[in-house]
Formats: structure tokens, sequence, C-alpha cells
């Protein structure tokens, strides 16, 4: 599903991603660690085509990122869905059309979009607000529609970026329940976090461990912080 | 979804930002208004110039001993010169009406105090604006003034000079006189206005679409969001832009249409202003294809600066 290979990122002069190596298979659940500033966005921004790398081999769902041109940019992100931390939905629409207007792009008939659109609505407990406007809802509501948005277009790979950093902890709980699930169903999902709560419920996930742009290996992983944690309650 | 529902989507999604909107309307109003002002004096100036002094004019004087049967055979195969717009013709005796009709309007009738009908008839006798004792002596030639559209492809000057050559030359004629600078000044108004008019027209075309473009620029920072959500979601670009291009298209339309009554009222206003005395100037509002013109070049250049706008 992802494929990077010795990729390097600058940004602002400096080098945001230096010489990394992923590989995530079909299906996989990947967590993506490290502390703030280590790169975590900035691999998940290579990852839907929102930067391009400097050099090295990347490819995400069969796109290759290396010569991805924008007009190839809404194939790569109608395979692969993105979830942000402050949400990214419209305040002025109502939640159906927050989550309508993913399968719209894709020319869906109109019909075959109530459906899909009421199962998700249903699916995340979100149908009360149906045709309330996004700034009536709270942020956790917020957060729900911009991951109904992701899922109901089935896509191959969700990449969430701190999905549930503004949320409590039960409400982040079940967010994650909610990415397992879809997980389960085939869909590749990489998420980037450093509540080692967050890591806590999801043991099974593999952790990809970034420090200043560079994936440590686990060999020469210090355990330390929320992988440490996450280690001893996985174990 | 369909081109034509998105573009209604965009403009359903005006209302959702109705300042700005409102002010690319009145911008876009203001400057075709601009551009329609500029037009309507074009149109004046050309139909003033065109009414007064776009014709070539001759007038032919024949000796005054000239046999008026013969002149007046030439006066009717004058009339059938191409060309020939309006033959006026003056006998001696109708010269001399039109003499003293001129005379005694350009001299004050002078304020009689009411009196009987004897006084009355006196005052006639001695009326300065009698001049019937000139016509005794009537020393007036036979003349003719002779009007020409120049044809089509012709320059003024060359064409003037053979038809006084012409004139000139007829059986009788003592002399001709024609309105050779008036007819050079009114010809290069023309041609300054038609020089003028194209330079002028890509000016307003420039201006209309910097504004909508820049407008609708600021607009899309307001939905800048939104545009990013849908390149997120995997928007084509024309999902993104054809509602943009709408709303230029329906703004371009809106101010157009808009900028036509403001400029009928201005032209209203033109008109009582300036149709009195000494000016007598008659307005004149622009032609259907003038006003069909502006419209549509206002909403072709908005649109395509909405278009241009839109990109990313
Ligand atoms: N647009 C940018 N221009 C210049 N430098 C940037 C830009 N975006 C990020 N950086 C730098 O790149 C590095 C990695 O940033 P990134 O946002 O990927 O970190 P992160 O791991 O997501 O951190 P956090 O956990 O705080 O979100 C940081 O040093 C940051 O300052
Ligand atoms: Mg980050």
């Amino acid at each position: 599903m992802v494929h990077l290979d010795h990729i390097n990122c600058i940004l602002g002069g400096a080098h945001a991603l230096t010489d990394v190596s992923l590989h995530v298979e079909r299906g996989e659940f990947v967590f993506l660690t490290g502390p703030s500033g280590a790169g975590k966005t900035t691999l998940l921004r290579v990852l839907y085509g929102d930067l391009k790398p400097k050099n090295g081999a990347a490819t995400v769902a069969g796109v290759d990122l290396m010569r991805l041109k924008s007009s190839g940019l809404p194939a790569l992100r109608r395979k692969v869905a993105v979830v942000f931390q402050d949400f990214k939905v419209l305040p002025e629409r109502t939640v159906f059309e927050n989550i309508s207007i993913a399968l719209e792009v894709r020319g869906v008939p109109t019909a075959s979009i109530d459906r899909r659109v009421r199962a998700v609505i249903r699916a995340l407990d979100l149908e009360e607000r149906s045709y309330a406007p996004c700034r009536e809802l709270s942020g956790g509501e917020q957060q729900r529609v911009a991951i109904a948005r992701s899922m109901v277009v089935n896509p191959e790979l969700i990449l969430a970026d701190e999905p549930t950093g503004n949320l409590d902890s039960d409400l982040s709980r079940h967010l994650i329940e909610l990415f397992k699930q879809f997980n389960t169903y085939g869909t590749t999902v990489i998420m980037a976090t450093h509540n080692r709560d967050v890591l806590s419920w999801a043991p099974e996930a593999r952790q990809v461990h970034i420090v200043r742009g560079q994936v440590t290996l686990p060999t020469a992983e210090v355990l330390s912080g929320a992988e440490s944690v996450a280690a001893r309650r996985g174990a | 979804m369909s081109t034509s529902k998105l573009m209604l989507r965009g403009v359903a999604d005006m209302v959702r930002h109705p300042l700005p909107q409102l002010l690319t309307l009145v911008t876009v109003c203001m400057v075709a208004l601009l551009a329609g002002t500029g037009l309507l004096i074009l149109h004046n100036v050309q139909a003033e110039v065109l009414k007064t002094q776009a014709q070539a004019r001759f007038q032919v004087y024949w000796s005054a001993s000239s046999n008026m049967t013969e002149v007046e055979g030439q006066w009717a195969d004058l009339k059938r010169v191409p060309g020939v717009a309006e033959v006026s013709t003056f006998t001696p005796r109708a010269a001399m009406a039109e003499l003293m009709r001129g005379l005694s309007a350009a001299t004050p009738a002078p304020v009689a105090p009411p009196a009987d009908n004897a006084s009355m008839a006196n005052a006639t006798a001695s009326n300065p604006n009698d001049f019937s004792w000139l016509e005794g002596e009537n020393i007036l030639p036979p003349t003719a003034l002779v009007s020409f559209d120049i044809p089509a492809g012709e320059a003024p000057e060359p064409w003037m000079g053979r038809m006084y050559a012409r004139l000139r030359g007829l059986a009788g004629v003592e002399k001709v006189t024609y309105n050779a600078t008036q007819l050079n000044l009114a010809t290069g108004w023309i041609a300054l206005i038609q020089h003028a008019a194209w330079p002028a027209l890509g000016f307003f075309a420039l201006v209309v679409g910097l504004v909508v473009g820049n407008t609708l620029k600021l607009m899309m920072l307001a939905r800048k969001d939104e545009v990013e959500i849908l390149s997120l979601v995997g928007a084509r670009p024309w999902f993104i832009r054809a509602p943009l291009f709408a709303n230029g298209v329906v703004q371009g339309f809106a101010g157009g249409v808009l900028s036509l009554f403001c400029l009928k009222f201005l032209q209203s206003w033109l008109k009582s202003v300036l149709d009195v005395p000494p000016l007598f100037l008659k307005v004149q509002f622009l032609p259907a294809w003038q006003c069909l013109a502006l419209v549509l070049a206002t909403t072709c250049v908005a649109g395509l600066a909405a278009f241009i706008a839109a990109r990313k």
C-alpha cells in the first residue's frame, strides 16, 4: 500500500525528513509516533500528495508520487482519505452536506449518495444532527463528521493526523474503536499521535517511531515516552 | 455531478458571501458604467459630427446672366450624379426670398404700440423688415447647394478636388465653393474616435477583468477552506472552478445590465441639462447593438477573470 524508499524532504531550508523508508501492507494499522516537530505531519503530507519528496522512491496505493502531476492528484485523493486534528469541516454546511461532498466529487448518483451518507451517519451516531450546520456541533461531533467523510468513500488508505488531539478520553477511545473496526474491513490506517493512551487502545498496531525526521530502527530504539508505555501495555 | 448543476450551485452559493458579492457587483457596475459613458460620448459626438459636417457640400454659383431653362436642366442632371445626398437649388427669385427671410429674421421686429388700422398700414410702409425693394433689381445668380456622401473607400480630399473640377466645368458656372476644412475636421474626428475606441475598450476589458478577478480571489480566500477540502477529497479542478466561473459570469452579466440602467438614467439627465439654448444637444442613448455588446463584453471578461482567478 505504502512504499517509501530513502526519501528526503526539505521544508524551509531544513531537512524535515531524512532518508525515510517505510513499507505498509494492505490492511495494516500503523501508528506514527515521535516527539513534537519530529516530522509526523510532514510524512503524512507526503503520503497524500501534498508534498513531493526531493529524492528517493515513493508509491502510495499504486500511485508513483515522484512522478505525480497535479492532474493526477484527484485520483490519489480518491484512494487516500485524510482526517485532521482540526477537523477541516465546513462550518456553514450541514453534517449531511459535509459528508456527501466526498461522494459528489466522485460523481456518485444522488440516490446512492443519500443511502451511503445515511448509513455512515448512523454508524457514527450523528443521526440527530444530520441537518445541523457544523458550526453548531461540538468538537467531538465535528471530528466524527470528518471521520464519516473519510469513511463514506471506502478508501484504500486512511491517514489520520492526531485525530483525537482535541477530544476527551472517552470520545478518543470511541473513535479509535471506529478506526479499528474500519481497519478490520480491509482499509489500511496510518495514524500520527503522541497520545500514549491512544497507542494502548490498539496494541496490535505497528508503531513507527520518528525522531528529527528519521525513522528510528527498532533495534536502536530507545524505549521512552509513548513507546515504552505502549510496549508495557501491549505486553 | 453535471456541469450545469455545479454552476447552479455556484450561483446559489453566492448568497453565502453577500457582502463581497455585493461589492463586486457595484464595482463591475461602476466600471461598466464608466465604459458606457465613454461609449455614450463617442456615439453622440460621432452622431453630431456626422449630422452636421461629414457631408461634402458644394455651393455652385452660375453667372447672373445664365439662361434659366439651361440651368434647370443642369440641376436635374446634378440630382442624378452618384453619391448625391441632397440638391437645394435657388433661382434668383428664390434666393432673394431666402435672403430676405434671413435678413428679417436677423433684425429684431419693432415693438409696435397697439394702434388703429390706419397707423398700422403706415407702419408697414416704413417697416425696416421690408426688403421688397431689393426685388426690382435682382442681381443674385442662380445657385445650387449640392451635398454628397463621400463614397466609402474614397479619400475625401482628392475626391472633393475631382468633384470640384467637374462642377466648375459645367457650362455657365462662375464659382464653386466647398467645405474642405470642416470636412477634414469631421473626418479627422471620426478617425480619432474610431482609433480611440479600440484601446479604450481594451482598457475597459482589462479593468473589469482585474476587478472581478481580484474580488473573486478575495472571495476564494474566504472560501479557501472549502477549496482545500474539495481538493482533499479528490475533486477535479473543474469541480472547484465551475461554480466560481458561474459566479463570475453572473456578476458580469448583472453588473453590465445594472450599468445600462444607470447609463439610461445618466443619459436622461444629460439630455435635460444639455437640450437648452444655446446648445440644443439631444443626447441620444446607445444603439441596441452597443448595449448588447457592453453587457456581453462585461459578462465574458468577468467569466474569464473568474476562470483564471479560480486557478491554483
Ligand atoms: N511549512 C513548513 N515550513 C518550514 N518548516 C516546516 C514546515 N512545516 C513543518 N516544518 C518543520 O518540519 C519539522 C517537522 O514538522 P511536522 O509538522 O512534521 O512535525 P510533527 O511531528 O507533526 O509535530 P507535532 O507532533 O507537533 O504535530 C519541524 O521542525 C517543523 O518546524
Ligand atoms: Mg503534526
